[in-house]
């Protein structure tokens, strides 16, 4: 019963300060973007606004801070000199938000609810977010390409939807495709305990370590040869793989 | 062509084309859920399925009803006896 309500209170601060946030934050952010705007080209306007929303991401994931803590591993270094396509596990709607933790400019690959969520949509379709379920391949490839060549990194969670539990869902291939036909090359990331922190059909935040773990890139050279089918299968092992040494050493 | 030729001509596209241990190529495996197709997926392995049988597959409502490994079976059985009745 206490527990129960210390996790009302939790939830009641966290949230109290996130629309504060929203409220405060967000109109910042878009002005100095907007004033900048006008020194500076289209390219660079949305580069700072997708570093805009990155730090906004920084913000709201340090506001449970020390309750909910978020540690980011790096298997080796970071190569921002390019883009790349992130693939993600998904258990948690929090994973969105984790993403913060990534030094390069990137958009997401999303279904059309976050779209459709007051503000934050609105931002996310204006940072070119893409909604893959309401586009064609063709229409989907070309677009993700186009950023691509901007130099843009594209995050995907390619289960499609959260896991029902610790178990990673079988893989969409658009990703693996996409890497394939531009020749892009791929980085696994590995998140365990966002599933403790916000379990999926609950909006009630909980205290816990969230790990967001990225792997070494998987590069072009080493995987072109291969076919989509076969890529996704073997990122999809790679990743069961961590998985299960990550939440074994939990 | 026999019943288990088609079994094993289908089952050596998807080890070739797919890279699917045999072990899992049971008539009642489901191809999304337990062999890890998706509709793009089903795009190739119907051009690999044409390549190897040398037949003609239109993207028709019967494709779009096909479920289970046996469900490609019998898709293929289907389309090799209409050729021969032609």
């Amino acid at each position: 019963m206490i527990g129960r309500l210390m996790l009302y209170l939790f939830n009641f601060y966290f949230y109290t300060l996130f629309l504060l946030c929203v409220i405060a934050l967000i109109p910042l952010f878009t002005i100095f973007v907007a004033i900048t705007r006008v020194f500076s080209t289209h390219r660079n306007t949305m580069r700072r606004f997708r570093r805009a929303m990155v730090w906004w991401g920084r913000v709201v994931s340090a506001l449970p801070y020390p309750f909910i803590k978020i540690r980011y591993e790096l298997d080796g270094a970071n190569d921002i000199s390019k883009p790349f396509i992130f693939i993600c596990n998904h258990r948690s709607a929090t994973d969105a938000f984790l993403m913060k933790v990534l030094p390069h400019e990137f958009v997401e690959i999303v279904n059309d609810w976050p779209f459709k969520i007051p503000v934050l949509g609105f931002y996310a379709k204006f940072a070119a977010f893409l909604d893959i379920r309401n586009m064609t391949h063709e229409q989907f490839v070309e677009q993700a390409s186009r950023l691509l060549q901007e130099g843009v990194s594209i995050v995907f969670f390619p289960e499609g939807t959260r896991s029902k539990d610790r178990n990673m869902g079988n893989f969409h291939s658009a990703a693996f495709r996409l890497a394939l036909e531009t020749g892009t090359s791929l980085i696994p990331v590995c998140m365990t305990g966002n599933e403790i922190v916000m379990p999926k059909g609950s909006s009630l935040l909980r205290p816990g370590t969230i790990r967001v773990r990225q792997l070494p890139p998987l590069e072009w050279e080493n995987i072109s040869g291969m076919t989509p089918f076969a890529l996704k299968r073997r990122v999809w092992d790679m990743m069961n793989r961590e998985l299960s040494t990550m939440e074994s050493a939990a | 062509m026999t019943e288990q030729e088609i079994i094993e001509k289908t089952n050596r596209v998807f080890e070739e084309s797919f890279e699917i241990e045999p072990a899992r190529l049971i008539p009642e495996a489901h191809i999304f859920t337990d062999l890890g197709l998706d509709s793009l997926d089903i795009v190739d392995l119907i051009v690999a399925l044409q390549s190897s049988f040398g037949v003609k597959i239109r993207t028709d409502e019967k494709v779009r009803e096909i479920r289970t490994l046996g469900d490609v079976y019998h898709f293929i059985a289907a389309i090799k006896n209409g050729e021969q009745a032609e």
